[in-house]
């Protein structure tokens, strides 16, 4: 096996069944360590914007109060509602959780170093990362909470309608990758994440798709439930939104998912734009480096994830809605069809990348123009339609159908 | 590979009994939110069975569409239905014509299915996986007038949804 990852340390032959149980153990220290590391960071991160010190108290400089964190809420009792529904709100969190444990298989540390080198690696991130959403709308049903179940549905309607421009970038990527790939005559590794950052040696695909990074870094943050994207768990809205009603380690798994998840995405993104085990702009300098190399790429991210909580305010539901479905999706398609345009006739990279660019300049111009603040007005008022009544997605006659359960 | 039982076949009967109990708790779960959930255990099952005969593509693509799809099939159960006040009946006045188109689709897929010659794979060594560029270069050749119809007829259906969905402008 060439791709394993502990095996190649240990120089051993294993049977298979050891080898597959190795990769999992591996996955799942690797997602406890990164939960742990990330939501210290974040506390320290979010406590410099407000001026605040974060943790110091539980171990050197507050490093430990993560696993102290962890160890409360291992220890927690686990409270289930007495009118929650006990099938969808005890499976609820497992289903939530999994998806997102799958998608560490074919992400790319290194070179060499995955669980698994998939040839259809992107197509199945986003494949069983949808999966995730059932949980989460599982769980806000389940709960018999209304503010559990306007979390899980505009969880739902965010995550399908931010799917679709992430997806059409994704293609716009694979576009370019096959392009670049066919003047070597095998396209195949185009929609495999490592021979993506594999042909990212010379040229980080971000100077191809700006664009494209742009967008799939917004609808990252929506997916992710991340601010300003993150009106599923507002909790001035619908007070933490679909995991309302959880406590104890099922609570516990909702966070779990959504670190990973941020990891994962924002590695995702790092190695399909930023290039990720590569130097940039070519100048490999071997296996060592590369595992910091996708560290670094993928922390910088993640910072820059972390820190928009604290510089953006938060969206409307509608708002948000309407920016996916008028302005990122149009924007999306434009990016493939201009794609495609430009590599059938044969274009150069750098006509891909510069129109791309242009694209970016146009959306932020439009965005621009849209918010600029009127005097008095609404910010973001021309964004949206009159809301003359209200919508399907935010409808108060959802909750009351859930509400009028008694009569 | 012997005469034993492989793991293929073990994988095979695991996901058999998990699509055969999820579609009938499809049919049988008097809650239509359950009905939903149990309708994606068995579409899961379905992408695991196209995994056991490696077309992955077929598989991821079937978790990608009918993930979204079932979790909007549940908005709709949320928004449009009263299931959780009382649970639905699950039989009618139609239920003797319901029997019969039952009985009649599944005689005509059991039919179709003795009546087909099956092509035997041959050895695993000798099987070829489908690249996901032979299936771009055929839909897009050789099936391109379907793909368009089919193009279009979704572009209709999303327009007409909008037009019904969308409030009226002028009050």
């Amino acid at each position: 096996m060439p791709d394993l990852v502990l095996g190649q340390f240990a120089g051993v032959d294993m049977p298979d069944w050891v080898d597959a149980l190795l990769r999992i153990m591996f996955i799942v220290a690797l997602m406890t360590v990164n939960a742990f590391a990330l939501i210290y960071l974040e506390r320290k991160i979010l406590a410099r914007f407000q001026a605040r010190v974060g943790p110091t108290r539980t171990g050197p400089i507050g490093t430990l109060q993560s696993i102290a964190d962890a160890l409360k809420l291992v220890t927690k009792e686990d409270v289930r509602p007495s009118t929650a529904d006990r099938w969808a709100f005890e499976l609820a969190p497992y289903i939530a959780f999994v998806p997102v444990f799958l998608i560490f298989v074919p992400m790319p540390f290194t070179e060499t170093w995955f669980i698994r080198d998939l040839n259809l690696g992107l197509l199945y991130v986003f494949g069983v990362l949808g999966l995730n959403i059932v949980g989460v709308i599982m769980a806000g049903w389940g709960s018999d909470n209304k503010y559990a179940l306007l979390g899980g549905v505009r969880a739902a309607a965010q995550a399908i309608s931010y799917e679709i421009p992430m997806l059409l970038i994704v293609v716009s990527v694979v576009m370019v990758a096959a392009g670049r790939l066919a003047t070597d005559g095998d396209v195949s590794a185009a929609v495999s994440i490592n021979g993506i950052v594999a042909d990212q040696t010379t040229t980080p695909y971000i100077l191809l798709q700006p664009l494209g990074f742009v967008i799939f870094l917004i609808g990252a943050l929506a997916e992710l439930h991340r601010p300003p994207f993150d009106m599923p768990i507002a909790e001035s809205e619908v007070v933490g939104g679909y995991f309302v009603e959880y406590s104890g380690m099922r609570w516990g798994m909702f966070f779990l998912a959504e670190y990973t998840a941020l990891f994962l995405i924002v590695l995702l993104a790092s190695s399909i734009f930023l290039g990720g085990w590569n130097w940039p702009f070519g100048a490999d300098v071997g296996l060592g480096l590369q595992i910091v190399l996708t560290l670094v790429k993928t922390s910088v991210m993640i910072v820059l994830v972390i820190s928009s909580r604290a510089l953006f305010p938060r969206l409307r539901i509608d708002q948000l809605m309407s920016f996916s479905w008028k302005v990122l999706l149009p924007f999306a398609i434009v990016q493939v069809l201009a794609n495609g345009i430009i590599m059938a006739y044969g274009g150069p990279d750098w006509v891909v990348g510069l129109v791309s660019f242009a694209l970016l300049l146009a959306l932020f111009g439009l965005v621009f123009a849209l918010t600029r603040t009127r005097k008095g007005g609404d910010t973001t008022r021309t964004i949206q339609t009159t809301p003359a009544r209200p919508r399907v997605i935010t409808s108060p006659e959802v909750t009351a159908v859930e509400a009028g359960g008694g009569d | 590979m012997g005469d034993g039982v492989t793991a293929t076949q073990v994988v095979f009967w695991i996901l058999a009994v998990v699509m055969l109990v999820s579609a009938l708790g499809v049919v049988t779960a008097g809650n239509i939110v359950y009905a939903a959930l149990f309708f994606i255990a068995a579409l899961a099952g379905v992408a695991g069975i196209y995994l056991i005969l490696a077309v992955e593509f077929i598989a991821l693509v079937q978790l990608l569409i009918y993930g979204s799809a079932v979790v909007i099939l549940i908005l709709f159960a949320l928004m449009l239905t009263r299931a959780r006040e009382r649970p639905q009946a699950l039989f009618g006045r139609t239920r003797p014509l319901g029997i019969a188109a039952a009985a009649g689709l599944l005689a005509a897929l059991i039919g179709g299915i003795v009546a087909t010659q099956w092509v035997t794979p041959g050895s695993a060594a000798d099987f070829q996986p489908i690249a996901l560029q032979q299936i771009g270069d055929v839909i897009f050749t050789v099936w391109i007038v379907p793909f368009i119809i089919v193009g279009v007829l979704l572009s209709i259906a999303l327009d007409g949804a909008i037009m019904l969905a969308s409030p009226d402008e002028e009050e």
